[in-house]
């Protein structure tokens, strides 16, 4: 909430209406006569190629998929294909007018979109530079298949090449855009500005927000289109990301230059169908879906729904938009009315439409159509045209003929590559090297860093005395100065999140960080967990880092999706092709019951292809935010809100001033013992040093007390190591017990060490119950009692204590069979 | 009335052996001379024949169970009657912590299992352990069931083994640095790279004798040889005898040399002794003892009274010892060491021209013998010429023998070889 913008009761009391303006329905009316200024012979050729490649590239998987031939070639497809048989228009009017720098992102729909985005950067990109992506792109391996024996133009190869890359990753090829891995849904080809497609519907919402986001903060070139179904604006991410692509800040809050609007064009391919549901007249209530501007911003997001059957009414939409985003007015909706005479998938029966419909809507056929207008006005035979078509058939039988044959197309050889794309491991201080961060002051003129620089960094002084809270460095203080250490080395580096900005982040990590960045680097997102995630792997995606924060872990559910099919993926789903510097903080709640306090770290341990830790002390918290904030991996980064307060207790000579990192995946013993191991993750740790003094002064118990630091990767050794020496383990932390990742560590400790074993590991977690209010969280989190109840239960019963806990096999079963 | 099957007693030093492999199951009918199980000590294996016919009513002990000898192993009887009383003291089957008596008697002090199932099996019979203290007891040869449990649910932790150790010492001070109960429920293992197996219990038997051998005497070895013309002329004599009748005994070089050997020490007794650290046995007979290469390893049988036997009676009683190890079977108090008073061990089959025995411990020498190797010699006449020797290779142990003796004792070997002459028909 910026103190700039004050709001006057005076003014938001007073009585009014909101007035809409129009938004134009299928406004274009131009004749081809009309266009002759704009376009050449050559370019309404091309526009006509365009869609007719487009057209039988489509039947041709089409006729894969229902009879496993096509035009003699033989071959079985046993994946997905969606198509867009009907949609060649809206595709290749959409990319027409785009740069190669202009981004598209799209939908489970959209090899009509990699191909008409393809031909219109391969029609732009002069040959040298053709030559030099081909070359480059996956260093020339496909290149190398499709220049064997080709004669013709680098345009014509170029052509080649995109069918062909195209082709091969729909059928999982290695020769294919992403090596076989992302597949039709995921496919796209990023020298050519195609991005990511995505087969979640409404994947692309947020995530192409991010994307132009990246443009706009960045000042780099170009426009992002985001192409989306007329049925994904029923999806929360999509409604999200339209959300954080209209908030009024970037008009109204970023300064200079980086005023404005975001250049971004939402264009809904509207087919009218969502799998067999009518988007207008049955699943939605938009009626003209275009009327969805009206609800966002003032502008109505410049809404206009165009007509998708004539490419020229689309070309004519793009280039009247592409003013407005320039002009910094954006985003604009665009709603693209189209149809797809092809059915969702191959499988589909169209039991939800009629024979008569689809009919209807071949009558005006868009390739027939506007070549009917072509021949009209002389600009090509109707034979010319036919024989356009010819030429393209042979050539996709051909493009087919290379895709399926394994020794010109093989499948990935070693499937363990996949395991290697799963993560970068990248190192790089910035991701756009060269190029001076803005910031607003001098680092060491910041206020909290001053303040920092007066405080005691370790949890004694020099002799040995506590350090008062006030003037304790604390764990908050690790994370600030590792994050403004990288605002100041790393130019794409944004942070934003709820309450980041003048508040300082609700747990004052960011305090401080207002003053020295500026508003278009660190800023507050709308409360969009799905956005906050998505649009940061939208910018990442783009080549930037993001940090970004979700207030309190419970809000992780927000952004479900994102953290679980997006952000983990797509570094192995592009083939390696993009990276994914993302580091998201999770802060985890305390004291604040059911909703507001849970530990999920398991959840998304589950998932792979992330990074997680979960630092406890302030060494280690500036260590891995240091490391997460250097790597090229997602990362999310836990914190809890019972220690933001905590001073270093273990690193001899308290947190170093200077940079270093805490490698990933490295537990660390913050307390040596002999005689049983407890392994923590996150808070709990000081949890089990409280079990380990009581161990130690009650019973001569020495516990040696290992903090995991990370989820993801992991290291057993360190743990097996003190395994071995201990015999005995106990695994604690504050997540619920049941499906906990402590039991993964304790099973794989089990078959790691068996024989080493005293006793089996002991998983000590949360109840599997709602979190209570914090007058009741004593009998929900793991208590120091509960730890050496387990020791004394089920490991080494120690003399003279007595259990207050019940641990016994019987508790255990009724636990599981009552399901808490 | 039931009749109880025991397990027999081999030897003086048996007090337990091993249950290798059930021919009969409980419920089986038996008739007299039926074979019922077979067992064995550290040195050999035995099988245990019914002496009675009836039903098997009960069976006591499963394989690989370890028995004191005398042990009621199964019960034989008719159908219906009762095999209670036969139940040996301290049988997981049926009896339990509370109700076992106290052990009492030496020998089921000294049986593990029997103490075992008193402190520590469970109402189901199985011990439960932690893989820990499985390990530690495996190391420490401390048999599981043995120990109390203190872990959760009585069961066997790490500081239950530590606790045990002292204890078991002391009431198994025989048995237990070799408890063949832990040796038996320890697994072979390995990788790829390699296979770990658990040694067997003749082998760490070996293992133990040879290197208190070398650890405990003053050994060296002396060589030479001999000219073995006259050995093998009469060798020659024996193949064509066999020929003429196949039942002709084979009378081996190596008879011939223990022959030889036996005479020398006849003539030398203070080679025919053992060394009892503040005295020396020095025997009236000559036992020999033969070194034995068998599957399950090395053993050397004694042969009493040697001395009494012609060349014919030695080599028939040699090869019977031989085979007998080979086979299994044999008394176990011949394969003590005390039991012998000298050892020939012979790789000269083998062509090996000259080793270093080592002396089977308290005996206080053996002879290696090697193989026949052509050696010029003067043949008399200025001739000289290639002419097969025999190598021999004496240890002793030098706290008994001083070098002349041992010198003379081995020269008198040498010249019993080269003068042989034993009449053979």
């Amino acid at each position: 909430m910026p103190k700039s913008q004050f709001i006057h009761p005076k003014d938001v009391r007073k009585a009014g209406f909101i007035e809409f303006g129009k938004i134009p329905v299928n406004q274009y009316s131009k004749k081809l006569s009309d266009e002759r200024a704009d376009y050449s012979d050559a370019d309404l050729l091309r526009i006509y190629h365009d869609m007719a490649v487009i057209r039988n590239f489509e039947e041709m998987i089409n006729a894969i998929k229902i009879s496993s031939e096509y035009n003699g070639v033989k071959y079985n497809h046993p994946g997905p294909a969606h198509l867009g048989i009907g949609q060649e228009a809206a595709a290749v009017g959409m990319a027409y007018t785009l740069g190669v720098e202009d981004y598209i992102f799209g939908s489970h729909r959209s090899h009509a979109e990699i191909l008409a985005k393809g031909m219109s950067a391969i029609a732009k990109l002069n040959d040298a530079e053709l030559t030099e992506i081909m070359t480059r792109f996956q260093n020339g391996n496909i290149l190398r298949v499709v220049e064997k024996g080709f004669k013709g133009s680098v345009k014509e190869l170029a052509m080649q090449f995109l069918l062909y890359g195209t082709m091969a990753e729909i059928f999982a090829r290695s020769t294919g855009f992403n090596r076989g891995l992302g597949g039709s849904m995921h496919a796209f080809f990023t020298p050519f500005g195609v991005y990511p497609n995505n087969a979640i519907v409404g994947g692309s919402g947020d995530i192409s927000t991010g994307a132009a986001l990246f443009k706009k903060v960045n000042r780099k070139p170009g426009i992002v289109v985001c192409n989306i179904g007329d049925a994904s604006m029923a999806c929360g991410p999509v409604w999200e990301g339209l959300v954080f692509a209209t908030m009024d800040q970037y008009k109204k809050l970023w300064e200079g230059e980086y005023k404005g609007g975001l250049p971004l064009i939402v264009n809904i391919m509207n087919n009218q169908y969502g799998m067999g549901g009518q988007t207008n007249g049955e699943t939605m209530g938009y009626d003209i879906a275009a009327r969805i501007g009206a609800g966002l911003n003032p502008e109505m997001m410049h809404a206009e729904r165009v007509d998708g059957y004539n490419p020229l009414a689309v070309i004519d939409a793009y280039r009247r938009k592409r003013a407005i985003l320039a002009a910094k007015n954006g985003p604009v909706l665009l709603d693209v009315l189209t149809y797809r005479y092809s059915g969702h998938s191959p499988s589909d029966a169209s039991s939800y439409r009629s024979a008569e419909e689809v009919e209807a809507w071949k009558q005006h056929d868009s390739i027939i159509a506007f070549g009917r207008e072509l021949a009209k006005a002389g600009i090509a035979t109707e034979t010319q045209l036919d024989a356009i078509r010819n030429e393209i058939k042979t050539q996709i039988t051909d493009i087919l003929k290379m895709a399926t044959d394994d020794a010109v197309s093989p499948l990935l050889a070693d499937s363990e590559t996949i395991g290697q794309m799963m993560f970068s491991n990248g190192s790089a201080d910035s991701m756009e090297e060269g190029r001076t961060p803005d910031v607003l002051m001098p680092l060491e003129e910041n206020p909290r860093v001053k303040q920092i620089k007066g405080k005691v960094r370790f949890h004694t002084d020099a002799e040995g005395k506590p350090v008062s809270k006030m003037k304790m460095y604390q764990l908050r203080d690790g994370l600030f100065e590792a994050i403004i250490d990288r605002f100041y080395k790393d130019p794409t580096l944004v942070a934003y999140g709820e309450e980041n900005r003048d508040w300082g982040g609700a747990f004052a990590v960011y305090r401080g960080l207002t003053e020295a960045i500026p508003y278009h680097r660190l800023f507050n997102s709308p409360i969009a967990e799905g956005a906050i995630a998505g649009t940061a792997i939208g910018y990442a995606m783009c080549g930037g880092r993001a940090l970004v924060e979700i207030m309190y872990c419970d809000f992780l559910g927000r952004c479900g999706d994102e953290v679980f099919n997006q952000l983990p993926k797509w570094q192995a789903m592009s083939g390696n092709v993009i990276k994914m510097p993302v580091v998201i903080r999770v802060s985890v709640g305390s004291k604040y019951g059911a909703q507001h306090s849970q530990d999920w770290s398991s959840l998304v341990a589950h998932i792979p292809g992330l990074k997680i830790c979960f630092p406890a002390t302030p060494y280690d918290a500036k260590g891995l935010m240091n490391a997460a904030l250097q790597g090229t991996d997602p990362v999310i980064f836990f914190e809890s809100q019972r220690i933001y307060d905590v001073g270093e207790q273990f690193h001899e000579g308290g947190v170093p001033e200077g940079y270093y990192e805490v490698p990933f995946g490295e537990p660390d013993v913050k307390r040596a013992g002999n005689d049983v191991t407890i392994l923590t993750v996150g808070s709990t740790l000081y949890t089990a040093l409280k079990a380990a003094d009581e161990l130690q002064a009650k019973y001569g118990v020495e516990a040696e007390v290992i903090d995991a630091r990370s989820l993801t990767p992991f290291n057993y050794e360190p743990v097996l190591q003190s395994v071995r020496k201990t015999g005995r383990i106990v695994l604690a932390s504050d997540a619920s017990v049941r499906g906990s990742f402590l039991n993964d560590m304790a099973q794989n400790i089990t078959q790691l060490a068996f024989d080493e074993l005293d006793a089996p590991p002991v998983v000590v977690g949360s109840r599997n119950w709602i979190t209570p209010a914090y007058e009741l969280e004593r009998a929900f989190f793991p208590q120091k009692e509960w730890i050496i109840d387990a020791i004394h239960e089920r490991i080494l019963p120690l003399k003279g204590h007595t259990a207050s806990t019940n641990w016994s096999d019987a508790e255990i079963l009724r636990r599981n069979k009552h399901g808490v | 009335m039931a009749t109880p099957v025991i397990m027999p007693k081999q030897g003086q030093s048996v007090e337990s052996c091993i249950i290798s492999q059930w021919y009969k199951k409980k419920g089986d009918s038996v008739k007299t001379g039926d074979l019922l199980f077979s067992y064995e000590t550290d040195k050999a294996s035995f099988e245990e024949e019914a002496k009675t016919d009836g039903v098997l009513l009960e069976v006591f002990y499963n394989e690989g169970d370890e028995v004191p000898v005398l042990y009621n192993v199964a019960v034989i009887g008719q159908a219906g009657e009762s095999t209670a009383e036969f139940s040996p003291d301290g049988f997981a089957g049926n009896a339990s912590a509370a109700d076992a008596p106290e052990a009492t008697s030496p020998v089921v002090q000294a049986a593990p299992v029997a103490v075992a199932t008193v402190s520590a099996a469970s109402a189901d019979g199985k011990i439960k352990a932690s893989p820990r203290a499985r390990v530690m007891a495996g190391k420490k040869g401390i048999p599981l069931a043995s120990v109390k449990g203190t872990g959760p649910n009585g069961r066997i932790i790490v500081r239950d083994i530590e606790a045990a150790q002292p204890v078991a010492a002391v009431a198994t001070p025989v048995q237990a640095p070799q408890s063949p109960v832990a040796a038996a429920s320890v697994s072979e293992y390995g990788n790829a790279e390699y296979e770990v197996k658990k040694l067997t219990n003749i082998r760490k038997l070996i293992a133990k004798a040879m290197h208190e051998s070398l650890q405990n005497s003053a050994q060296l070895t002396h060589h030479l040889s001999a000219d073995a013309r006259k050995l093998l002329a009469l060798r020659e004599t024996v193949k064509k005898a066999q020929k003429a009748d196949p039942a002709f005994p084979n009378v081996t070089l190596n008879d011939m040399v223990c022959w030889a050997v036996i005479r020398a020490l006849e003539k030398n007794p203070e080679a025919n002794s053992q060394f009892l650290g503040d005295s020396i046995k020095t025997f009236k007979q000559v036992h020999l003892g033969m070194a034995v290469d068998t599957p399950r390893g090395l053993m050397v049988p004694v042969l009493k009274n040697a001395g009494d036997f012609s060349l014919k009676g030695l080599s028939n009683h040699l090869r019977a010892l031989a085979e007998g190890c080979r086979k299994g079977g044999i008394d176990p108090e011949l394969l003590q060491s005390a039991a012998g008073s000298f050892t020939v061990s012979n790789l000269g089959n083998y062509g090996v021209e000259m080793f270093t025995p080592i002396v089977n411990v308290p005996q206080v020498a053996i002879l290696g013998v090697n193989a026949i190797v052509q050696r010029p010699a003067d043949i008399g006449g200025g001739v000289t010429a290639f002419v097969p020797y025999i190598g021999l290779s004496l240890t002793y142990d030098h706290r008994a023998i001083d070098g002349g003796p041992a010198t003379l004792f081995l020269k008198e070997i040498k010249t019993q070889i080269e003068n042989f002459q034993v009449h053979i028909d």
